[in-house]
């Protein structure tokens, strides 16, 4: 019953993880720098997806999907306002990296100016059910399996428009190489819109089923610290990489969780993720990708 | 005037700016002399401030005794930060210290027998005095100086702007980064050494990878290459709104805000690279004289 459970929420949880890591690789893969703004996008589509849950009060689906477009909407504008004029004028990769970090303050502190330090929940109950697990009890919550449908689903759609649209082929020609794939014809620009638009959606389903499961408050992006982790011990940059690690992230998370509790649970996984660079820094995928300097 | 000068009210503004100033000094040796990146530091506030009140408030070791072993402990967890991730991507550097500031929260918020958890550690001794806090800001800026314009500090900034140059022309990039990271941790503890020593009461809360980010957004308001634009911003940055009483959050979204219209249209930063030097005494003198014409 214990592996059963683990094996489950596991799942789950890992399933969200790879959301985040995977929006993180994303942008990573194709502008080379680490995107801390994406916890703010977290945050910001979690609110979103709250109010239009309590004050609109709209279906869960609904308010997923009012996250979802919303977040879209605010990775193009972050591209827009952040990164389009230092990508114009070719400045260095910690420009965006600092733009990034700056782009995370400012929309996890304007969601703190607009709706305090509160605690809020969605008003939604999912519930469950009781399962027979080979004679054991558990409890399967409904939240849970959504959360692992629509984590996979998004994935799904995600790999099919990278593998079998044109966008895709853009998309991952500007991973390879920016110039050439500009010189054969792809709109750069356009193409990295769609990618922080994806990256925006990802960070909106993530956001939602987090906010669901753990509450609301403005610090919640910092979650995207899980997504950062699974792409280091997938490998940076790697999507497949960062899915695997995404997901054992969520097992030993709710190994941990069985066993240590969540308090210390943070410190476990840091000092796994730091044996990880120590032992395999290519992380799990292999892909390395050194400094070009 | 003078009772101003000796209220409490500005010993606070000069204490919390000397905090601030430090604690940018240690992020501009790191990021603005090496280019790497680090969103953790916090935590090494955190550990100065936490160890040194931690050995005040249960042993009775002198003062500046626990201020060297809270040196010693960051300059340990310096080390096991460093060690792994030092000789690969820069990008590694940020995420690892943005992972070791939320472990050492999640473990100060654990650990409540010793550190008092989740409520804080109270009861520290009030060993910072302002001319305490001024001194020390002078002396590390001092050092700091020395630092950039060493053999060191220059294999640092030969490193940031090509790292493969740098390593060809036979410079250890390994052995200089991890030296600049241990510097900055120390400097960077002082500053939480200062602070707790003055607030005489810490939480866990406070050490946030906010509190790295704004220090980061500091050294660039001010120019990555100039230490005395990461002074200067430091102060007016934390000193001026501490002086009006911004509502906390506000002052945030301006230094965003201001950062990113920086990035985009002056991303060299307010002083790009000029450096203060007594120097520039002369040509004022000169262009108030004006008797060498129309000088540039």
């Amino acid at each position: 019953m214990f592996i059963a459970e683990l094996l489950f929420y596991g799942l789950s949880l890992g399933a969200v993880y790879s959301l985040i890591a995977v929006g993180f690789a994303l942008i990573f893969n194709i502008l080379k720098f680490s995107n801390f703004a994406h916890g703010g996008f977290i945050t910001v589509t979690a609110y979103v997806g709250y109010i239009a849950a309590s004050i609109w009060q709209l279906p869960f689906w609904a308010a997923l999907l009012v996250a979802i477009f919303f977040g879209g909407i605010i990775g193009v504008i972050s591209e827009f306002i952040a990164f389009r004029r230092i990508r114009n004028t070719k400045g260095p990769i910690i420009y965006y990296f600092v733009s990034s970090i700056t782009l995370g303050i400012l929309l996890e502190s304007l969601i703190r100016i607009f709706f305090g330090t509160t605690y809020y929940r969605y008003p939604y109950d999912f519930g469950g059910y009781l399962m027979n697990v080979f004679g054991n009890m558990m409890w399967i919550s409904y939240l849970d399996v959504y959360m692992l449908l629509v984590s996979l689903i998004t994935l799904a759609i995600l790999l099919f428009i990278l593998y079998k649209t044109k966008i895709g082929l853009a998309i991952r020609s500007l991973a390879s190489d920016v110039d050439t794939a500009k010189l054969m014809g792809v709109d750069v620009t356009r193409i990295i819109q769609i990618v922080f638009f994806v990256a925006g959606v990802l960070a909106a389903v993530s956001g939602v089923f987090l906010a669901i499961s753990y509450n609301l408050y403005p610090a919640l992006g910092q979650i995207v610290v899980k997504g950062f982790i699974a792409s280091v011990i997938g490998g940076l940059g790697s999507l497949g990489g960062a899915v695997i690690g995404a997901l054992l992230l969520g097992f030993v998370e709710i190994f941990l969780l069985q066993t240590i509790g969540s308090g210390f649970s943070p410190i476990v996984i840091f000092i796994i993720m730091l044996v990880f660079l120590l032992f395999r820094p290519r992380g799990i995928a292999g892909v390395y990708v050194d400094t070009k300097a | 005037m003078i009772d101003f000068l000796l209220s409490r009210y500005f010993v606070s503004i000069i204490t919390f700016t000397s905090v601030t100033v430090i604690a940018v000094i240690g992020i501009y040796i790191l990021t603005g002399l090496t280019g790497l990146f680090s969103l953790g530091h916090g935590a090494f506030m955190a550990i100065g401030a936490y160890v040194a009140g931690v050995l005040m408030v249960n042993t009775n070791i002198p003062f500046f005794l626990a201020v060297i072993i809270a040196l010693l402990v960051s300059l340990i967890a310096g080390a096991v930060i460093a060690l792994p991730c030092i000789k690969l991507r820069r990008d590694y550097i940020a995420l690892v210290t943005f992972g070791f500031g939320e472990a050492i929260t999640a473990f100060l918020r654990q650990t409540a027998t010793i550190t008092g958890g989740a409520s804080g550690l109270s009861g520290i001794p009030a060993k910072t005095t302002p001319v305490l806090a001024i001194l020390s800001v002078i002396v590390i800026i001092i050092i700091a100086r020395k630092f950039k314009f060493s053999r060191l500090g220059r294999q640092c900034l030969a490193i940031r702007n090509d790292e493969l140059a740098a390593k060809s022309m036979g410079i250890n990039v390994a052995k200089v980064k991890f030296k600049a990271f241990m510097f900055s941790s120390a400097v960077v503890a002082y500053a939480g050494i200062l602070y707790a020593f003055y607030t005489r009461y810490v939480d866990p809360g406070m050490f946030g990878w906010t509190l790295s980010a704004e220090w980061l957004i500091m050294v660039f308001v001010g120019g990555v290459n100039s230490l005395t634009g990461a002074v200067l911003a430091s102060v007016f940055l934390s000193g001026i709104p501490e002086a009006l009483r911004f509502a906390a959050a506000w002052r945030v979204v301006l230094y965003s805000l201001l950062i990113l219209m920086i990035l985009n249209f002056r991303p060299k930063g307010i002083f790009g690279d000029k450096e203060f030097s007594f120097k520039h005494f002369g040509m004022i003198k000169k262009y108030f004289k004006g008797d060498e014409g129309n000088v540039n």
